[in-house]
């Protein structure tokens, strides 16, 4: 059980160079020497560091498309996270957003619609060509393809249907304070938004490896990616601006519990705050090494 | 593990041993390989030809040199030390 569990890590967790270059060492090394539970932490622990701090050669090893799949497919879970981040601050303080104060102003409120605007026509053009060669693909030849195509929809659907459940269920009822139950259920929509997410990321990474799709596509998607990036370092720069300002903020104590999980504003905004700036990092890396696979 | 690779070419299971062996620590699958990858690719060590899915490693020059210096440098701070314990009288 342990050997299949490790080889499963190895295979489904390490990045994709690595794999190419160790995979069959590791799996001959778990054939001598038995897996137990602390060497299976240790192979996790290690598909992780991979991921985040791979060695430079490894990337030698992959195919540019590949690296430029890898590239994309990370840029998307950066920005799906990053507005995970920012929408989880919005509903936990009641829709107030981290850029509340930044609307009222004319010439920063106007930037700031427009690096959202340039962010999401970037998501979209980025990912239009790419769905379209997926969808063609998936049309022609049924299998797997065609299954992970249906998976994102799917998790979108299933997401909608618990939101409409918990705002039905929560509709007509007075505002009071927040009930345990009622933290519950947020804390598991949260959850569930995440996983929703996480499903769509992975599901869309499977399939862009699994169809052929041409190299103009790919930069193309690499090109407004970058856009992305950029609007994601913009937008982070401008909360952590917001989160210094805070406490001077008298209208909105940072101290003060608020929302569904009664959590501080200020404890609120430094948790997306870190999560923003955790993904433009990635995003930041992930774009140089797209770019790299090029040169 | 550069020193387990000093006396020759190992896989990555002998240099698990090895190490045990030298070192007291047993070395999990991901550290291993971890390590062996950042060795590699700082070019300290090469992987030579696969002989059925083991591929040993051996040191590089480069590596013969680095884990010289490694240990020449643990040694002077080795004999440092021991020389004050005994100035101190801690040891006999």
């Amino acid at each position: 059980m342990s050997r299949r569990l490790a080889r499963a890590i190895v295979h489904r967790l390490y990045p994709r160079g690595f794999r190419r270059r160790y995979g069959d060492e590791l799996d001959a090394l778990l054939e001598d020497a038995a897996p137990g539970p602390l060497a299976v932490l240790d192979l996790l622990r290690g598909a992780l560091v991979m991921r985040v701090r791979a060695p430079r050669g490894l990337s030698e090893e992959l195919y540019v498309g590949e690296r430029l799949r890898g590239g994309v497919s990370a840029l998307l879970a950066c920005w799906v996270l990053f507005c995970a981040a920012a929408f989880g601050f919005y509903k936990d303080t009641e829709g107030q957003s981290s850029f509340g104060d930044v609307h009222r102003h004319e010439i920063l409120g106007g930037a700031h619609l427009v690096v959202l605007g340039l962010a999401s026509l970037a998501v979209l053009l980025g990912a239009a060509p790419l769905v379209l060669a997926v969808l063609g693909h998936a049309r022609r030849s049924p299998g797997r393809v065609r299954w992970l195509t249906l998976v994102p929809p799917l998790a979108v659907g299933a997401f909608a249907v618990l939101t409409d459940v918990l705002a039905l269920a929560h509709a007509g009822r007075p505002a009071a304070q927040p009930t345990v139950a009622g933290r519950g259920a947020f804390a598991a929509w949260g959850l569930a938004g995440l996983a929703c997410g996480a499903v769509c990321v992975v599901a869309a990474r499977s399939v862009l490896y699994a169809v052929p799709v041409a190299g103009r596509r790919l930069l193309a998607a690499m090109a407004c990616g970058t856009v992305v990036t950029g609007a994601m370092v913009a937008i982070t720069a401008a909360v952590a601006v917001y989160a210094i300002a805070l406490p001077a903020d008298a209208a909105r104590p940072a101290a003060a519990p608020t929302g569904p999980l009664q959590i501080p504003t200020g404890a609120s905004l430094a948790g997306e705050l870190a999560v923003m700036a955790m993904c433009a990092t990635l995003a930041v890396t992930s774009t140089r090494r797209g770019w790299r696979a090029l040169a | 593990m550069l020193t387990s690779l000093a006396e020759g070419p190992k896989h990555g299971y002998a240099i698990t041993q090895d190490v045990e062996q030298l070192a007291g620590v047993r070395l999990g699958p991901g550290t291993l390989y971890g390590v062996l990858s950042r060795l590699e690719a700082k070019g300290l060590i090469e992987g030579l030809p696969a002989e059925d899915r083991r591929r040993p490693y051996r040191l590089t020059a480069a590596g013969n040199e680095a884990l010289a210096e490694q240990l020449e440098s643990v040694e002077r701070v080795a004999r440092a030390g021991l020389a004050r314990l005994r100035a101190a009288g801690a040891l006999s």
